[in-house]
């Protein structure tokens, strides 16, 4: 089955992802209305959505409020906007921290 | 010491709980299996995750740089009007995939790149560095859809892996040395039985030597 892409974000964000093909975009504005468009997003046909590390954190529970009860689909992927920013603890060393309950450094590899 | 569940202290409970205690030891190493093949997998996973997204974040910000570079030529307004005018219709196919036994989403995108005609926008008063951006995007685009589907299993591989531990744990410090401990009472209790009902026959074998 064939699905759409949602973008939420900043005004640049969402211009260059609207420029790539992007089906659904919203510019993030107060918290409010972003809360209700990621309700929206996720009732409707689409597969990933795509949101800013810095919107997430706004956010913050009630994105993952929102996502509970969620079947496999959709997606959401969480990246830099512009300023590049991203938070400084990875969600993916507190996940293994949970999973394995040891921290483990993956030294980059050699070439 | 766990409580001893409330059982009558006979040979037939006593074969029951011992079939039980086998059974959960057998459950527990095949957790524990399971786990580790897991654990491999988790790491497997993550390890492509942090490759692509490395990819992927480099080609987004080149992209945001170009992006910003076409605004400041063009203007913002012009480029917003130009992403509106976009024609926004990527289609991507979502499907499932069976990871050791535990269902993670793939996601697939036929073609992201377009030409600058099949873009919707116009090229007359455009500049061609918006057909950068456009571009640039894409590719960022189809980088994050990969990230993302590597990013979703590797969080469904983690609930799993956490769910196993927990179900592992429960075996190993709850329910087996529960079970053991009631096994430890009931053969205490036969024992017991057996040595009152000893002494029971001695005094009654005197009494009857006694009257006899």
């Amino acid at each position: 089955m064939s699905y759409k892409i949602a973008v939420i974000g900043d005004m640049d964000t969402t211009i260059g992802f609207a420029l790539a093909g992007v089906t659904y975009v919203h510019v993030h504005r107060d918290i409010e209305t972003t809360i209700s468009k990621f309700k929206e997003f996720i009732s409707k046909d689409v597969a990933l959505i795509i949101i800013t590390y810095a919107v997430a954190e706004e956010i913050g529970d009630e994105l993952d409020r929102a996502l509970r009860g969620k079947k496999l689909l959709p997606v959401v992927l969480k990246i830099p906007d512009k300023t590049g920013y991203r938070p400084p603890v990875d969600e993916f060393v507190r996940m293994m921290r949970r999973a394995i309950g040891a921290e483990i450094v993956i030294r980059e590899e050699a070439g | 010491m766990a409580q001893a569940l409330a059982i009558s202290p006979t040979r037939m409970e006593l074969m029951k709980l011992r079939r039980r205690a086998s059974l959960a030891k057998r459950g527990h190493e095949l957790l524990r299996e399971k786990m580790d093949a897991l654990i491999i997998e988790f790491f497997e996973v993550l390890r492509r995750v942090r490759e692509v997204r490395a990819k992927a974040f480099d080609q987004l910000s080149s992209a945001y740089k170009s992006l910003s570079m076409c605004m400041a030529r063009m203007g913002t307004i012009e480029t917003q009007q130009a992403a509106n005018e976009s024609k926004r219709e990527l289609q991507i196919e979502a499907s499932t995939r069976l990871v050791m036994g535990v269902l993670t989403p793939t996601l697939e995108v036929r073609k992201v790149e377009r030409s600058a005609l099949e873009r919707g926008y116009s090229l007359y008063t455009t500049s061609p560095l918006l057909d950068e951006v456009a571009r640039n995007f894409e590719v960022s685009l189809r980088l994050l859809i990969e990230l993302a589907e590597l990013e979703e299993s590797a969080r469904v591989i983690a609930g799993e892996l956490e769910r196993t531990k927990r179900r592992a744990n429960a075996l190993e410090y709850i329910i087996i040395p529960r079970l053991l401990d009631s096994i430890k009472f009931i053969v205490m209790r036969l024992d017991e039985m057996e040595r009152e009902n000893f002494s029971r026959m001695k005094r009654i074998k005197a009494m009857m030597e006694r009257r006899g």
